[in-house]
Formats: C-alpha cells, structure tokens, sequence
C-alpha cells in the first residue's frame, strides 16, 4: 500500500484508497478479495501481492487502460489484470 | 484510547519531531458511533470512534504540522458526497485543503499503521521516491485513476 500511496503522492490523477478487508466484507467480496494485498485499479483490473516499483506503476497504467512498454526483465508484470 | 499504547504515543512524537518537514491536513470522515453494536448498513460507525481518537493522536503528535478535520457524514452528507467517500471511516491525507488522494477506510491497525504513518511523513516531506522512469509512465495518466489497495491487520 505504501507503493500506491507513493504514486498517488506523484500524480495529481491518482487516489489510493487504502481499505481494511475484514471491515468491509462487502466492498471485499465485490473485488473477490482472497489474500492480501490486493489491488484494484478503476474498480476494474486486479492484482495481488507485492510488486516491485516498476510492475506496479504498469499495472497501474494497464487498469487506467494506458498500453505499456514491456521493458526488459523476467517475463514482465507479474499481474493478473482484467479482472 | 486503547487503539495506540503510550508508548507508541512517545515514539510517534519524537518521530513526528525530527521528520515532518511541511504541513499535513488529516480529514476525518465519520458518523456517530456505536461502539460495537452491530447495526444494518449505513447506521452506526463500529470503529469511527477509535478512528477519530487515531485521528487525534496523529495531530497531537505534532499538533504545529498536521491539522484534523472531523466531518461528520450524517450531518454533512454533501462534502461526503463531494470528495467522493463512500464509506466511514476514513481518514484523508493532502495539504493546503485540497480533498486527500491518499485515504484509509476503515480503522488503520496492525500492518495498515506504519503505511498510515510512512503516508504522513512522506505527505509533510513530498516525498514520493519514485525513480525517473516511473514519473515519465506515470505522466501518461490523463484521466482520475483509483488505486484501491485491499488490506488486513495482521
């Protein structure tokens, strides 16, 4: 969460929104919450664990529904999006 | 206030003393609270009532660098409504009175307190520590975006 905080610090068009799961059961079931942390971008695309600076910030670009350069690396973002 | 011990409480100061550099405006969104009933939906805050006493440490802590503002939704429904919060508590984190993009819903313990406590230093100290290439992705964003990030106490 602190990567998301982070960004939101950098853009002016980014909100993170940091939500406690066990207290919004509701708001958790809706994204198909199972593990944490998990990551919703636009209410839309997913993502779960930690991610280094780079896949996350993509990630965050794919859900905003930015195209992403896939840079060099192991096989890119590690993420599950579309969700 | 059970939800941080004194300790804690002394060590936020001193923290709070050597690393906040600029101002932080914390807002409180909340509704009366019932302590622990369990109530239907929309009725009744479980945790607003330790959150506004989380809340209130935080400025107490530093109390010449970061402001509180308490708004209670079932009274002003319309800045709720406004800044775009849904539900309560949730704590906001900005400067200069614009409306936090960076938020906490629901009550911040466990893992979620360092990140609560990281996002108010960094917030005083603008300081983002993202490298140059993700500041050129991130410029690529022209529209609001939401990053929600699920999370637990332990």
């Amino acid at each position: 969460m602190s990567l998301a905080n982070r960004i939101a610090l950098a853009s002016p068009q980014v909100r993170a929104v940091c939500v406690e799961a066990n207290e919004f059961p509701r708001l958790s079931a809706e994204f198909g919450v199972r593990g944490v942390p998990h990551t919703v971008v636009n209410r839309g695309g997913a993502f779960v664990g930690a991610l280094p600076e780079r896949d996350f910030v993509a990630a965050v670009l794919e859900g905003a529904g930015i195209p992403v350069d896939e840079g060099p690396g192991p096989g890119g973002p590690s993420t599950e999006l579309g969700g | 206030m059970t939800v941080i011990p004194e300790h804690v409480r002394a060590q936020l100061k001193a923290r709070f003393e050597l690393r906040l550099t600029g101002p932080v405006d914390l807002t409180l969104y909340t509704r009366p609270g019932s302590s622990r009933l369990i109530l239907p939906a929309g009725l009744g805050c479980a945790t607003c009532e330790d959150a506004r006493q989380m809340a209130e440490l935080l400025r107490d802590a530093a109390p010449e660098k970061v402001t509180l503002d308490v708004v209670d939704t079932s009274r002003d429904q319309g800045r709720a409504e406004a800044d775009q919060v849904n539900d309560v508590p949730t704590m906001a984190l900005g400067v200069d009175g614009e409306s936090g993009r960076i938020r906490f819903q629901g009550l911040p313990t466990g893992t979620e307190f360092p990140a609560l406590i990281d996002a108010i230093e960094r917030v005083s100290r603008t300081e983002h520590s993202l490298n140059a290439v993700s500041l050129a992705e991130l410029a690529k964003l022209k529209e609001p975006t939401e990053v929600m990030v699920f999370a637990t106490p332990t």
